[in-house]
């Protein structure tokens, strides 16, 4: 039964014209399976604005996606695919910045970028999901995380007010996200649940790092087995196993202090099998085989010189760092194939749903930021604790392990852990979900920040109480409650 | 089983976009990103493989609740295959099968589009989906070729409707034929007698049409004792070497594309190009020849309960990779004075002509909308021709030049090779 009347829809629909507009509850089983009141394909600054205007009229909630691969959305709202804003605005390559509309994914824009000498910070999530998603990436030694990467944004309020952040409220510059104009970081880029900025951003500028790279990678074959056909100059792709933990983070800290890498993932066996592998079967027997060729824990890592010099230097003193520190290099990856692979995939960052998705469908992840050496302990016991789970059967056996990477070579740094398993499976789902929870609450009383966190009012007092500012914000921002709080959108 | 064999592939889907993309290794600009005419076309995430796949298996949880628009969904979709690719190249799931079968089930529920019915039901009355005027074998008159029915051939040259009977696309089977009787082949045709391949009866959904036209087809292509079948048309070669194997009616019969003949021929010293073509080219892979066109690989086993989606025995998926790109490449690389060009969009991840799953003759403008699509790319390459591998992918190139009042040339892979001997 149609939620809005035929009235209200027409007016949604005069403004977007009839083909971008449906509330068939046929369709309804594509976006997220739930009963909206309508989907709406708004393709201009503009057209979001007017929408929004219509939302506050008739007191209905919204909320808006890029390209939509997650998210929690309740029943009944007015749910904006942005799907039609997907162009490049500007690649402003003097001032190192890009402007992109919401629907632009990461791997549009990385291409055009590449042909610049330029690069950015794609999501882990994958080239896949929108250049505008904020987060962290596989490049974040070189590329830095998160709201660092926001410059000026056009943001659609919940009122439907256009609001132009930082340098671009002043001019038509996007070039700075904190002025010359108004900077609205802590409400534009909150970190903290809800995660979600009430609005829609219609516009952001991204910034570009310099890319040492090639214009574009010599990708061969078919797929699912793309290679390279030769690894481009002055850049290497390396897997290193340690004798404990401790080694590994001692050689991680002392690679971002002598700042030589590109990229330091730090995956694990099970990641990389994942990657290199074209299916699930391969992907097992490849897992066994990198398990008794580690020798414990470790992280893959991308070196790319500006010259052949440059390279020279850096390859020299990784050898070095990874010497002392007992490091061994992994065979399997030191293949000039293998190492193609890792090393288009892991920049392109085209192989995500092989490490998440493929084994058994589904993932849930606990992601905690901090100090690199504090949140890896935490990991070992989140670890520990999954591995009764794999004993099981419930999840897929990857050694119980994590994963993480340092931030601009720093001792900050995202540190994750996984459960992937088979969602039809209502046994693995529940022990799944308890594991989640449990190690949540785990990561909150050692007083990590993790993204499970629950509810703001619960972790609020915990944090200052800043959960009662942000729902004064919100109030003040959106005094007729038509956004939606949820979780983080990839 | 029907659809109901593919919930645990739907229920696979994460919903990642990546069925809208070419594989994102392959992603070289916002220009020439996406793979799916169906969602590049209509937006709503319905029309994506993915969002195909979410209805379907909210359909078979919660009954079939079909509406106007949810049929205009079904049948908006070239059944090109490109979604596949996209999704295989991480995920281990059916992605195309369940799409075909959800058409199937529409069509079984009498839920069907009007002009699909039309053309299924020529088929049905004439032998034909096309409106055929004069006899099917009209084409070779003054050809003076051997009639396979009464001479014993080496290899059975297969025409298909479109070269049959459209006046237009008949230069190509008369062209086949004469580059064949040049290099000395021993072939033979059916003429009057050839039949429809049933390979678009198949891809509107209707799947016994198509079985029917296979059984009876393939019953006549035995009697003529011919060891190796050889098409023009892409449609007609999909139908042949993978839908006639998957339903096990082809047997032991070879299945040949005039382009891997001419590839072959080209090798063996028996075609010699040696006229000069003096023409800048750029190649489209249709998708039946192309990322469809690989083997069918019989599969036979069941899931091995778990943690993950994994069966006994594995599983091969037709990830598109052993398609047949090559020999037409190879065969235009032979032709002196060519210059050869690759769009951003090929072999696997090559983008549709348009014309497939019906498209043609449900939707004629979304159809020409999506071959628009391509010359544009073709033309972004600076070629001054388009060169294909299938009448149908020719017929909507020549469409949507004209609409756009490109000088962009379009022409069949034996046109070209004709030029040269």
């Amino acid at each position: 039964m149609a939620i809005l009347s035929r009235d209200v829809y027409k007016e949604f629909e005069d403004v977007v014209g009839p083909e971008n507009i449906t509330d068939d509850p046929a369709l309804m089983p594509s976006y997220f399976n739930t009963e909206h009141a309508a989907i709406v394909l708004p393709g201009s600054t503009k057209e979001v604005q007017a929408l929004v205007k219509l939302c506050n009229k008739h007191k209905l909630r919204f909320r808006a996606i890029c390209t939509g691969w997650t998210g929690m959305f309740p029943r009944g709202i007015v749910l904006f695919d942005l799907r039609r804003m997907n162009r490049i605005i500007e690649i402003n390559e003097k001032n190192m910045y890009a402007v992109v509309e919401p629907y632009v994914i990461s791997a549009e824009l990385q291409a055009e970028c590449m042909k610049r000498g330029l690069n950015f910070c794609i999501k882990g999530a994958g080239s896949n999901c929108t250049a505008l998603l904020r987060g962290h990436g596989h490049m974040d030694q070189t590329t830095s995380g998160d709201d660092r990467n926001h410059l000026a944004i056009e943001w659609v309020t919940p009122e439907g007010e256009i609001v132009r952040t930082g340098s671009l409220g002043s001019s038509d510059e996007w070039f700075c996200g904190d002025g010359p104009g108004p900077s609205l970081r802590a409400i534009l880029t909150s970190a903290v649940p809800p995660g979600v900025t009430p609005g829609v951003f219609t516009k952001a500028a991204i910034k570009l790092y310099h890319w040492p790279g090639p214009t574009k990678f010599p990708v061969v074959g078919h797929s699912p087995r793309y290679t390279l056909s030769h690894i481009p100059p002055n850049m290497m792709a390396r897997y290193y196993s340690f004798p404990s933990v401790e080694k590994m983070w001692q050689a991680e800290i002392r690679i971002g202090e002598a700042e030589i890498a590109y990229e330091l993932m730090g995956f694990n066996a099970a990641m990389v099998a994942a990657n290199i592998t074209t299916c699930n079967e391969e992907d097992e027997a490849m897992f066994k085989r990198l398990s008794r060729e580690v020798q414990g824990p470790g992280f893959f890592i991308i070196i790319a010189g500006n010259s052949a010099d440059d390279f020279a230097y850096k390859k020299k003193v990784l050898e070095n760092i990874v010497a002392e520190a007992g490091g061994k290099s992994l065979k399997t990856v030191e293949d000039p194939e293998i190492e193609g692979i890792l090393l288009c995939q892991c920049i392109r960052i085209s192989a995500s749903i092989r490490e998440t998705f493929r084994p058994g469908g589904a993932f849930n992840s606990i992601p905690i930021m901090g100090q690199r050496d504090l949140t890896i302990k935490w990991a070992i016991g989140a670890g520990e604790a999954k591995k009764p789970l794999i004993e099981k059967g419930l999840i897929v056996d990857d050694g119980g392990a994590f994963f993480g990477w340092g931030v601009e070579h720093g001792h900050l740094g995202k540190t994750e852990i996984f459960c992937k398993y088979d969602p039809s499976n209502t046994e693995a789902k529940k022990a799944v979900e308890q594991w989640q929870k449990e190690q949540t609450a785990r990561a909150f009383k050692e007083r990590y920040f993790a993204l499970t966190m629950g509810d703001q009012t619960e972790i609020g007092p915990a944090l200052s109480n800043y959960h009662i500012w942000w729902q004064k914000t919100v109030k003040a921002i959106d005094p007729n409650s038509v956004t939606t709080e949820s979780g983080p959108l990839v | 089983m029907g659809l109901e064999q593919y919930q645990g592939d739907m229920n696979m889907c994460c919903r990642c976009s990546c069925c809208k993309f070419i594989p994102m290794q392959k992603v070289m600009g916002p220009q020439f990103s996406y793979a799916c005419p169906s969602i590049a076309k209509y937006n709503f995430h319905a029309y994506s493989g993915g969002g195909r796949l979410n209805i379907a298996s909210a359909m078979l949880k919660n009954g079939f609740n079909y509406t106007d628009k949810l049929l205009h969904v079904v049948y908006n979709c070239q059944l090109c295959g490109a979604c596949q690719v996209s999704c295989n190249y991480a995920m281990d799931m059916e992605v195309l099968e369940p799409i075909t079968e959800f058409r199937f089930k529409c069509v079984e529920d009498g839920k069907t589009s009007p002009a699909l019915d039309k053309a299924v039901a020529r088929l049905r009355k004439t032998g034909s989906m096309l409106e055929a005027s004069g006899r099917r074998g009209d084409w070779a008159k003054d050809l003076n070729l051997k009639d396979a029915t009464k001479e014993k051939v080496d290899i059975l040259y297969h025409a298909g409707c479109l070269s049959s009977y459209d006046k237009d696309a008949q230069k190509l089977a008369k062209t086949t034929a004469q580059v064949l009787q040049k290099a000395g082949v021993n072939f033979g045709i059916l003429g009057d007698a050839e039949m429809c391949c049933g390979s678009r009866a198949y891809q509107m959904g209707y799947r016994d049409d198509f079985l029917k036209q296979a059984e009876k087809y393939m019953a006549l292509i035995r009697k003529t004792g011919a060891r190796t079948l050889v098409t023009g048309c892409a449609d007609g070669y999909h139908a042949f070497k993978v839908l006639y194997d998957k339903f096990n009616f082809k047997k032991d019969l070879e299945v040949l594309h005039t382009s891997e003949l001419f590839a072959r021929l080209i090798k063996e010293g028996k075609l010699k190009p040696r006229r000069k073509v003096n023409l800048a080219v750029t190649y489209h892979d249709p998708c039946r020849l192309g990322r469809l066109g690989e083997p069918y690989i019989h599969w036979q086993g069941k899931k091995i309960p778990g943690d993950k989606f994994v069966f006994d025995p594995p599983k091969p998926y037709r990830r598109g990779t052993n398609g047949v790109y090559y020999p037409p490449r190879d065969v235009i690389k032979s032709l002196p004075g060519i210059k050869f060009t690759e769009m951003t969009r090929i072999m696997e991840y090559s983008w549709c002509c348009g014309a497939g799953g019906g498209v043609n003759e449900s939707n004629p403008e979304f159809s020409i909308w999506a071959a628009k699509e391509r010359v544009r790319e073709a033309i972004a390459t600076g070629a001054e021709a388009i060169v294909s591998t299938c009448p149908w992918c020719e017929q909507n190139f020549s469409t949507a030049i004209k609409e756009m009042n490109s000088s962009l040339k379009v022409y069949d892979i034996v046109e070209l090779v004709a030029r040269a001997i």
